[in-house]
Formats: C-alpha cells, sequence, structure tokens
C-alpha cells in the first residue's frame, strides 16, 4: 500500500524473540480492550471507568486478588495440562473430566480413611495431605492415560476420546455426589461430604499452597522440555511423528507419556480447587463450572505457544479477568455474561494477533526508487 | 503488449534475452549481471548446482521475481514481468519439478484449466480437437479422457507439457525434466524434447545433474556458478568432465573406482524376508542375502520394487512376515529402532524432509536424533547439549555444510547440504552396518562424488553397507555385489567384477538369471 512518499508493506518475519512475542500480545490485549469499549459505551458506561473497577477489583482489591489468585493456580494447572500434550503435537481437551477423576480420587482416600465418617483422621495432616495429593494425580492420569494409549497404540484421534472423557466423567462425579452417592453429603445438598479443618491446608498470604506446585510445575516443564532427552522425544514426536521413528523414539510410549503426566497436572487443578481453595474445601454442586474453566487452559496454553514461563502471566491475566468481569457486571449493573464477552473477544483478538508472530509492517520512505 | 509470435523470428535468432540479470536476497547476491540468450529452435540446458542462481534465473524469466537490475527482451522488444500471468500471455510456459496438476479430472479438463478459451461453459469438444493438433504437431500419444491419477509420472509431465503448449508457450521452460522419471521414460521425454525443438519452439531445461542428458540432448549450454554465467558454449564442444568440472569449480572424478578392500567376519544375514506393502500387497517376497566386513551389497531396481519394504524392515519400521534378520549373529528379527541404532545398525532414509529431518529443529538438535539415545551424551536424562554442539560443529567443518550456524534450522538447508548433514550424522555413530537409500537422488555433481566417497570410506573402515539405488551407474560403480530387485525379489546376486549394465537392466526388468548361465 503506497501512502504519499511511503509504502507499506507486509513482510515475513525471519525470527522472533520472546520480548518481541511478548510485545505483540501486549497489543493485542490493549486493542480487545479498545475494542470490548463498545459494549461498554451502548451500555452509558464510561469504558474507563469500567476497566479502572476491573482491574482494581482483580489485582488490587483485598477482596478480589485472592479469588484473582485461586483461579489462576487453577488456570495454570490446566494449561500445563494442555502444554505437555501439546508438545508432543497432542491435542488435551479433556482436562475437566481429568481434574473431575483427580478429585474423586481425593475424596476416596479421604472415605477409606473414615474422614467422612469421623471427620477427623488418625494418620499425621501433612501425610493424608501428601497422599491426596498423589491420588489426585494418579485419578487425573489414569483418566489421560486412556487416551494416550487409545492414540499411541491404535491411533485413535486423542481430541475426540478427551472431549467424550468429559462427558463421562462429570456424570460419575454426579453418580458420587449426588443423591444415594457414597461421597453424598450428610446434608444432602448436590455436593461431596466436606474437609475437616485440620485438613484444610493453611493458606500463606491468603493464598493456597498449591502455587508452589503449579511455580514449580512451571520451572520443571521449562527445563524437562528443553533440557531432557525425554524432552527431546516429546518434541520430536511432537514436530514429526515419522522422523521420531525413525531415530527410534517410540510412537506408542510418548503420547503415553504426555497423556498420563497432562492428566496428573489437570488432577492436581481438581485438589486445589476442591480441597485448597479457602471457602469450599468439597466438591461443590457447580464442580461443572470449573470443568468450563479449565478450558481456559487450552486457549492459555495456545497464546503461550506452549512455552511454560509465558503460561504465568496470560494464565494470570485470565484468572483476573474473569473475576474482574464477573465483579463490574454485577457492579455496574450491567446484563449477564459480560464476564465471558470480555474473555472471549481477548482470546480471538490474542490468537489474531499471532498472525504477527510470522509477519510484519513494513513502513518504508520509496521514494528516489523506480 | 503484444506477443510476438515465434514464425516471425527466423530459426537460429533470439527470442528471449535477458540482459544483466541481478537479484539480490538478504546476505547473497542470487544472480549477478546474467546473460542469458535463447534461440529459437534451440535446446539450451542451464546447469549448476544446488544454490548456483537457476531457480531464481529461472523464476525471473518466468516473471515470479522481480529483478533487482537487468532487462528481459522477448523478440527485440522489452518487457516486464509483473506476475507469472504475463510472462504466460507473451509466449513463456514452464513445468515445474513438481506436479501441479488435479489427479481426479482428466488429462482434458487438467489441460484447460485456467486457459482463457475455457469459459464458464466448458466447451471440451472444441478443446479436444484443438489439444490433438498439438499432440499430432509433436508425435504426442496420450489418451485425453483418462484420469491423471492412472498416468504414470512421465505421463503427467507430458500433460503439463502440453498444457503450456496449449496456453500458447514458445519458450518452455523445463525444471528438473528427468528427475522423477524411469531410464524408460526419459528416453520417451528427450525424443518429446527433440520434437518440439525441431517444430520451432525454444526449450530451456534446467538440470543439476546427469550430464549425459545434457550431452545427448542439448545444443547450447549455460553453466552457473555463484549467481554468475561461466560458460556459455555448444554442447559439442562440452564433455561430461569439462561441464562438471565448470559447475563445480575443480577436477570432479566421475567413475568411482571400485576398491576391493579385505572383508571380514559377516555382519548381515538375511534369511527368507518377506513384509507387506502399507497397502497390505506382498512386497517383500522372500529374499536372503548377507553383507560381510568391508562390503558394499547393491540393490538395484525402479522404486516401488520392495526396496522401500527390505530397508524399513531392516530399519526395525516395519514387522516382518516372515523370514529372520541377524547382525553379528544376534537375532534382531524383531527388534525395535531404538534396539538397531544401539547395536550399530546406522540408517540413512530415502526421504530426508519426512524422515531424515525434522525441519523445524536446528542442526545441532537434528544432529541429536541419532545420539539422545547414547550414554556419553547424556548424564541423569539431561541431553549434553554442549558435546552435542560440539559434535555439530564438528560436522559441519568436515562435511563442508554450507550453513550460517550449527542453530540454523533444518529446513534452510538445501537438499545437498541436509543430505551431507543427515549421512554425516549417521557415519559419525561409526555404525557396523550402513543402510543408505537412494543416497544421491536430487544431489548435485559435487555432492554426489562427495556422498560416494563417503560410501567407500565407511566400507575401508569395516563397515558393511546396504546400498539401494535406482541410478544403474551409482550401483555398478560402487557395490562389491550386485542384486537386481524386481517385484520383492531378488532375480538373482552378482559379484561386482560380473555385473554388467546390460545384463543388470535386464534382470532390473523381471528377467531370472538361470544357474547355468551366470
Amino acid at each position: 500500500m503506497r501512502i504519499g512518499s511511503h509504502e507499506l508493506r507486509l513482510e515475513k518475519r525471519v525470527s522472533l524473540s520472546g520480548w518481541q512475542a511478548a510485545g505483540i500480545s501486549i497489543l493485542a490485549i490493549i486493542v480487545a480492550l479498545a475494542i470490548f469499549s463498545i459494549i461498554f459505551i451502548l451500555a452509558g458506561i464510561n469504558p474507563l471507568t469500567a476497566y479502572a473497577e476491573i482491574f482494581s477489583y482483580a489485582f488490587a482489591n483485598p477482596f478480589g486478588l485472592p479469588l484473582t489468585m485461586n483461579r489462576f493456580i487453577f488456570i495454570l494447572l490446566c494449561t500445563y495440562a494442555f502444554i505437555l500434550p501439546f508438545a508432543a503435537g497432542l491435542w488435551n481437551i479433556g482436562m475437566a473430566g481429568q481434574l473431575y477423576a483427580g478429585s474423586l480420587a481425593v475424596y476416596a482416600v479421604l472415605l477409606a480413611l473414615g474422614v467422612k465418617e469421623f471427620q477427623s483422621v488418625e494418620l499425621p495432616v501433612t501425610l493424608v495431605i501428601l497422599m491426596m495429593l498423589i491420588a489426585a494425580m494418579l485419578g487425573g492420569a489414569f483418566i489421560g492415560g486412556i487416551a494416550g494409549f487409545l492414540k499411541g497404540k491404535y491411533n485413535v484421534n486423542e481430541i475426540v476420546v478427551t472431549m467424550m472423557l468429559n462427558f463421562i466423567t462429570f456424570w460419575v462425579v454426579s453418580f458420587f455426589i449426588k443423591e444415594g452417592g457414597i461421597f453424598m453429603n450428610p446434608g444432602g445438598r448436590g455436593e461431596s461430604f466436606e474437609l475437616p479443618p485440620s485438613l484444610q491446608p493453611s493458606l500463606i498470604f491468603g493464598v493456597p499452597f498449591t502455587i508452589f506446585i503449579a511455580l514449580g510445575v512451571a520451572l520443571l516443564l521449562y527445563f524437562v522440555l528443553r533440557k531432557t532427552k525425554i524432552g527431546y522425544e516429546i518434541r520430536a514426536y511432537g514436530e514429526n511423528p515419522t522422523a521420531a521413528a525413525y531415530a527410534g523414539i517410540s510412537n506408542f510410549s510418548i503420547p503415553l507419556l504426555v497423556f498420563i503426566m497432562g492428566g496428573a497436572l489437570a488432577g492436581l487443578a481438581g485438589y486445589h480447587y476442591f480441597a485448597a481453595v479457602p471457602g469450599v474445601y468439597k466438591i461443590a454442586r457447580t464442580y461443572g463450572s470449573f470443568g468450563d474453566l479449565a478450558f481456559y487452559g487450552i486457549i492459555c496454553g495456545l497464546i503461550s505457544r506452549g512455552n511454560p514461563l509465558a503460561a504465568i502471566p496470560v494464565a494470570f491475566l485470565f484468572g483476573g479477568l474473569s473475576v474482574g468481569g464477573r465483579f463490574v457486571q454485577g457492579k455496574l449493573g450491567m446484563s449477564f455474561g459480560v464476564d465471558f464477552a470480555l474473555l472471549g473477544v481477548l482470546m480471538i483478538t490474542l490468537v489474531a494477533f499471532q498472525f504477527f508472530y510470522r509477519y510484519k509492517f513494513i513502513w518504508e520512505n520509496s521514494e528516489g526508487e523506480p | 503488449m503484444q506477443k510476438v509470435l515465434i514464425q516471425d523470428i527466423k530459426r537460429g535468432e533470439s527470442i528471449l534475452e535477458a540482459r544483466g540479470i541481478t537479484k539480490r536476497f538478504p546476505g547473497v547476491v542470487a544472480n549477478d549481471q546474467i546473460d542469458f540468450k535463447i534461440r529459437v529452435g534451440e535446446i539450451h540446458a542451464v546447469l549448476g548446482e544446488n544454490g548456483a542462481g537457476k531457480t531464481t534465473l529461472m523464476k525471473i524469466l518466468f516473471g515470479q521475481y522481480q529483478p533487482d537490475e537487468g532487462e528481459i527482451f522477448i523478440g527485440g522488444e522489452e518487457v516486464r514481468f509483473k506476475s507469472p500471468l504475463d510472462a504466460i500471455d507473451l509466449g513463456i510456459g514452464m513445468v515445474h519439478q513438481h506436479r501441479k496438476l488435479i489427479p481426479a479430472h482428466s488429462v482434458i479438463e487438467n489441460i484447460i484449466l485456467g486457459h482463457p478459451h475455457a469459459g464458464k461453459i466448458l466447451n471440451l469438444k472444441r478443446a479436444e480437437k484443438e489439444v490433438l493438433e498439438i499432440c499430432e504437431k509433436y508425435g504426442f500419444s496420450l489418451d485425453l479422457n483418462a484420469k491423471v491419477w492412472q498416468l504414470s509420472e512421465g505421463e503427467k509431465q507430458l500433460v503439463e507439457i502440453i498444457k503450456a503448449l496449449y496456453r500458447g508457450a514458445e519458450v518452455l521452460i523445463l525444471d528438473e525434466p528427468s528427475s522423477a522419471l524411469t531410464p524408460i521414460e526419459t528416453e520417451k521425454l528427450l525424443i518429446s524434447i527433440k520434437a518440439m525443438s525441431a517444430g520451432d519452439l525454444a526449450i530451456v531445461p534446467f538440470i543439476t545433474h546427469k550430464l549425459p542428458i545434457v550431452l545427448q540432448i542439448s545444443d547450447r549450454v549455460t553453466v552457473l556458478r555463484k549467481g554468475k554465467v561461466v560458460s556459455c558454449i555448444d554442447t559439442s564442444e562440452a564433455t561430461e568432465q569439462s561441464l562438471a568440472k565448470e559447475m563445480v569449480g575443480r577436477e570432479v572424478v566421475f567413475r568411482t573406482q571400485r576398491t576391493t578392500v579385505k572383508k571380514g567376519e559377516t555382519i548381515l544375514q538375511v534369511d527368507d524376508l518377506s513384509a507387506f506393502s502399507d497397502k497390505g500387497a506382498m512386497a517383500l517376497n522372500g529374499v536372503s542375502f548377507s553383507i560381510r566386513e568391508g562390503e558394499i551389497f547393491g540393490v538395484a531396481g525402479i522404486s516401488g520394487n520392495g526396496q522401500r519394504e527390505l530397508v524399513e524392515v531392516l530399519a526395525g519400521l516395519r514387522k516382518p512376515e516372515g523370514g529372520s534378520i541377524s547382525l553379528d549373529g544376534e537375532d534382531i528379527t524383531y527388534a525395535d529402532s531404538l534396539k538397531r541404532w544401539q547395536l550399530g545398525i546406522g540408517y540413512v532414509p530415502a526421504d530426508r524432509i519426512a524422515m531424515g529431518s525434522i525441519a523445524d529443529f536446528s542442526l545441532i538438535e537434528n544432529v541429536t536424533m541419532n545420539y539422545y539415545f547414547d550414554h556419553e551424551y547424556y548424564r541423569r536424562g539431561v541431553l549434553d547439549t554442549k558435546k552435542i554442539r560440539e559434535l555439530t560443529n564438528d560436522i559441519i567443518a568436515e562435511y563442508d555444510v554450507v550453513t550460517p550456524g550449527a542453530d540454523i534450522e533444518a529446513k534452510c538447508l538445501s537438499g545437498g547440504n541436509l543430505q551431507k548433514l543427515i549421512l554425516a550424522r549417521v557415519l559419525s555413530r561409526k555404525p557396523r552396518l550402513l543402510i543408505v537409500d537412494l543416497p544421491t537422488q536430487g544431489l548435485d555433481v559435487g555432492a554426489t562424488e562427495f556422498v560416494r566417497n563417503k560410501l567407500i570410506d565407511a566400507k575401508k573402515e569395516g563397515a558393511g553397507v546396504l546400498l539401494i539405488s535406482e541410478d544403474l551407474d551409482e550401483v555398478l560403480s560402487l557395490s562389491d555385489w550386485v542384486a537386481p530387485i524386481y517385484e520383492g525379489e531378488f532375480m538373482g546376486i552378482l559379484p561386482g567384477e560380473d555385473a554388467k549394465r546390460e545384463l543388470v537392466g535386464a534382470m532390473m526388468a523381471g528377467i531370472q538369471l538361470d544357474e547355468e548361465s551366470a
């Protein structure tokens, strides 16, 4: 395109540094907020006021910030449950099912220890919490492993399998916690029995200890994928399964492994929300909406392009905006769904801006050329 | 601009001329002041190694690139191509190396696709008549109603040629015209090319290798090296040696001399091995052979006669249906591919892009493909990247891989350089048994010579080599044993010195050697 003596054109990028990618993402967020302003203006609200409310509640409010942190940890773990299979070129759409299974396993341990009956434990609390964490990972790994096994052994599409398992586990949870289920709350409110106070882990500056697990996983994944033998095998399989097979990398064990590991991470997300977040400490009646929230793991994984460290700020932003959006909807008396709409616009814009990961605008003086 | 009609120009005068063409890309001058002239009725071959600037020049002549400097003339008038459409309108046709046809459509439908005469309503009758006239003029025979998927590679290429002619091409550019063809199809193609030039068309085949073809058909030849024209002579004054020297810039040894080294222990023993193809048909039908230390065992044959199944079974990528394989006396018939790498089988696959390398991985990560499982290259599960980087740099230096560095992605390498990297990576493991499938396919003269010498070096160092090739000269000049393969069976196993070209050629076509005459 020619404007005066200057020419504007698109050029393919040769390389993209991490900082350029970050810059593009920040630009995308600003553009998304600008686009969404239209909604506020149509509702007769000054967008600047609205955004000020959203951000101050989500990131600077003594009530809002802990909510943001809880969601951030949850989304981050789900993101890693997505990123690990994604490094092997496989799509895990089943974080919801995997975290349900993880939560069920946690409460199964408690039931086996008689916690439901006596509302207390005889074993040391730390040991029980450790057992709960391991159970959460095993539960998620089991559901994830089904998809990985079917993919590795029979090349069954992993997207379809993980998606179907979401539905199956959703109803399995209902079977256990609703009327007549063995995990049913004695009060019969369609939710599981509650954790006794002794098993409710203490908070660190108001934040569940699971944040250390999530951030630890971030570093671990970053290291494993880049530096280790197994990480290399996973990435090689992800880039080119034929070449990986040629090099002796098993086309069976890699899908199985990444789905077992991914499922275990999603299982931890289940433990986090249903056994470590203050005020919950049970499999809530609305557990399905946490399954929905798990899907933000996919979008965060895609936006961060599979980079476990880049996923941290992205998950934090999404966690915060989902909290702030809901708050501003109530406070400013807007109609239902503003929070989802905001996240939706943000998602689409971020994905659209990935175009600039591959192309850049060139603005140059074209005078003096024939 | 009005199209210049070729009939109006006298035979022998120039129809297309390029003067002082220069094209720069970041970091390289792909074409440097190139002068190039094509006369009516001549076959003008353009030779050059990979990366010499042939493709760039061709794309400029076809309007895909615009030159930074220089002019193009058609019939003496200066022209400017904004896109290939302009070039086509002015009578330039191009047949690409990779086919651009729709397999499910018929030949005639493919030919008229994109033709200005093919309006909203197709007049197939008229088109058929016009196309048949072209076929008659040059003596092509082709069933216009056959579906393209039913055709052989050679016939598909003919469809593309006719398509270009039907669009009114007067100058026909052919990119690597013989690269995907069998020897018989190549013969047919050469006859077609001769017929077209006799009918006054100007033809420009671009060829990187197969110098004999250049000598056989072309009238003149232009040699490019590093973006410059190094010579433009009548083919009658050229020899295979002189052309190769100009292309590469140094003497090239053609006949790699078979050297016999002391043969040692049996490395590979294969008995009655069978395997199915992907489609479930019996593709490999009971082959038996053995390879000893210091031997090259050459399998000669046209692709699709079971070679792919044979190497995949040996590499552990395909399950055998019967028979046995043993390496140094150990039965490995059902061992997985990782186990085989560890036992000392090194495999260089035919498809270097889809199987032999990972396009988006750096050269270091590509070298890692054959080292990630080696205990000397990882500690407690963490890869020793420093050591692999040193190895990669050594490989790049020793094998003269042209690359800006070891961190560049494999997709940035040219075919020849990628093949060098893969071969170097496999050879650096010092394999007991080296399996090489079509090792010089698509490589230029210099790279081909290099690869062949490396195979001989491997043999001298005591490795057993299984060489699969379609190039009869390659098999005959390198192998201690020659096994012509036809429909999944060896037609015989001949000692290298007894394997005569005609005999092996006949056996490749399915004629069994009887015991008495052998």
